[in-house]
């Protein structure tokens, strides 16, 4: 393992790659701007006020305000709460849903992985965006169906990765000697398989986030998403975009925040993965995977 | 004979997936209350009696397995239903849509796999030139910015700012942001996969003899590089989709994947079906092309 990787992300020295500094530090400012903002600012992200519609960026409206007279500092916090959420609990649904019907399959045996496989391999070929698409056809809009046909559109990607980590595990000898003293399947999965593998989830967790966080933004984007007032960064791109000539600012700043958010998650998340991944020998060539749409 | 049942095993899976898919599209679809009748009753103030006649028209108060039947009878001669909404044959729309799409898909793919290969085939050769910039610049690019953004953008700027170009039914903008999009995903590994090459003997013989480097591009990189970036273009299949169907509602672009969104909208089962096994069978069907060309390439993992 002390060979040399080729990952696509180059390996500058240690922690101190500035571009992994500048991702955490802007991630950790959008997790306490969304904490502590709403605190802080003065301006209800829902209040409307017509007379001060489209207003500029100035000094009462930092970064200025949309066609309703919005606030867009004040949506741009709540929408980062929104987005923070989406990106969380997508990748936990993906996880729960992938990693686990995934890892009960393999434990169980049988006839039962193949079946379960089969199924998920059917699931994969479709784009991603064509799945969350009927999943919101289905389930109708609104928060929680976003969530859940996000988070589910991932979980394919949760159950290869579990089953990759599972059969190379299988083949170990701890594993081996483990059988060998009459140990069942689901003691060796518990006390030795769930350790093991606790890595390269979390690596996929991380690289799943910032997608979903663009999947949402996309779904918002066209319309499909969450009630029309939430303030989403998709919706208020969405919203903003039909008056983009009047008031830029209502686009750019949503749009940018959504931009480097994901950049920034990306690159923590493919520096985990560098770090953390017993996988990553298999996957050394694979240059950083793609996080958008 | 081995390679015949390889073939013939992808044509049954990728039969499956479709008649999977088609099931699945039809059920989720139905999972749910609520169908185009209710929609157009909260946009129409339909009266009960009203609703209850058109549901019946529609064949919507059948039991569901007689609703699926039905369906697939109608598929199996050809038929794809009406679209509610539209009050047209789905067949028609779809086929009115499809140019769209396919000028839209083929284009950003086209132009997107071009300049993968050109920047990776220069960077191949030379180094330290900014072709080598380039390839890490479009890769970040893929990553960083979603296509709807950089749309967006791209319609702010040149339409708004410099007045250039309308925004609806541009045409060009949505294949060069797809296309950027693409290039990224395949540019890296492509590179890589150059690198190899350039390093082969047959290439530095070449080079030391003194071959021009369009000579050796053309008849020593090119045959490695464009049915590599072709074989792995399945990876790319599903960013197509979504960013195709993502660029034609930004641009107001009349392709399947703005009929797609309407009918989900509207709750128009017969178009969303129809739509959705379509894209389906395309990415199917795309699919086992490169799955094959990635064997015919490179036959190892299949034996």
């Amino acid at each position: 393992m002390l060979s040399v990787q080729k990952t696509g992300a180059p390996r500058m020295g240690g922690v101190r790659n500035p571009v992994v500094v500048l991702s955490a530090g802007f991630v950790i400012f959008i997790v306490v701007a969304a904490l502590v903002g709403p605190l802080l600012i003065a301006h209800d992200p829902l209040h409307q006020n017509l007379m001060t519609r489209n207003a500029a960026p100035g000094a009462d409206f930092w970064l200025g305000t949309d066609n309703l007279g919005r606030d867009v500092l004040a949506r741009l916090i709540a929408g980062a709460q929104f987005t923070l959420l989406v990106g969380l609990g997508g990748a936990l649904i993906a996880f729960v849903a992938g990693a686990g019907i995934g890892l009960s399959a393999l434990a169980i045996g049988g006839p039962v992985p193949h079946v379960v496989f089969g199924v998920v391999d059917l699931v994969r070929v479709l784009p991603g965006l064509l799945i969350v698409l009927l999943l919101i056809a289905s389930l109708g809009p609104g928060t929680g169906p976003v969530l859940f046909a996000v988070g589910l559109s991932f979980a394919p990607q949760f159950a290869y990765v579990s089953r990759a980590v599972w059969v190379r595990e299988m083949q170990s000898d701890y594993v081996a000697s483990a059988r060998t003293l009459g140990y069942g399947r689901i003691y060796i999965l518990s006390r030795h398989i769930a350790p093991n593998i606790a890595g390269a989830l979390v690596t996929q967790a991380a690289i799943i986030l910032p997608r979903c966080i663009v999947t949402e933004s996309v779904v918002s984007f066209l319309g499909l998403g969450a009630s029309p007032d939430a303030p989403t960064w998709g919706r208020m791109i969405s919203d903003a975009a039909r008056l983009a000539e009047r008031a830029p600012h209502a686009v750019l700043a949503p749009l940018i925040a959504l931009v480097v958010l994901t950049f920034s998650l990306s690159m923590l998340g493919d520096r985990l993965r560098v770090r953390l991944d017993p996988l990553r020998r298999a996957s050394a060539t694979t240059p950083l995977r793609k996080t958008m749409i | 004979m081995k390679q015949m049942v390889a073939l013939a095993t992808t044509l049954g899976r990728s039969a499956l997936l479709v008649v999977a898919i088609g099931i699945l599209v039809f059920f989720f679809l139905r999972i749910v209350p609520g169908d185009v009748v209710d929609v157009f009753s909260v946009e129409g103030d339909l009266t009960a009696a009203q609703a209850d006649m058109m549901r019946k028209e529609l064949g919507l108060d059948a039991p569901l397995p007689a609703q699926f039947a039905a369906w697939v009878g109608d598929l199996l001669a050809g038929e794809f239903g009406t679209s509610v909404r539209y009050q047209r044959p789905v067949g028609d729309l779809i086929v009115g849509a499809i140019p769209t799409t396919l000028v839209v898909g083929l284009g950003s793919f086209v132009f997107g796999v071009t300049l993968a290969i050109t920047l990776a085939i220069g960077a191949a050769l030379w180094p330290k030139s900014v072709f080598a910039v380039m390839v890490n610049v479009v890769n970040v690019w893929s990553i960083a910015l979603p296509t709807f953004c950089v749309g967006l953008v791209g319609i702010i700027v040149f339409s708004i700012w410099l007045g250039w170009m309308p925004v609806l039914g541009n045409i060009w903008l949505p294949i060069i942001v797809i296309g950027m999009d693409i290039a990224g995903q395949l540019v890296k590994t492509l590179h890589e996969e150059l690198k190899e090459a350039t390093s082969s003997a047959h290439v530095r013989t070449a080079r030391a003899k003194g071959v021009h480097p369009i000579r050796l591009i053309v008849f020593h990189l090119l045959p490695t590089a464009a049915p590599l970036a072709l074989a792995l273009s399945g990876i790319v299949l599903s960013g197509l989709v979504g960013g195709t169907l993502t660029m034609e509602v930004l641009f107001g672009l009349p392709g399947i994947g703005s009929l797609t969104l309407n009918g989900i909208l509207g709750r128009d089962y017969p178009l969303i079906q129809a739509t959705l096994l379509l894209l389906a069978l395309a990415v199917v069907v795309l699919n086992g092309l490169t799955d094959l060309l990635h064997t015919l390439i490179d036959p190892r993992p299949a034996q």
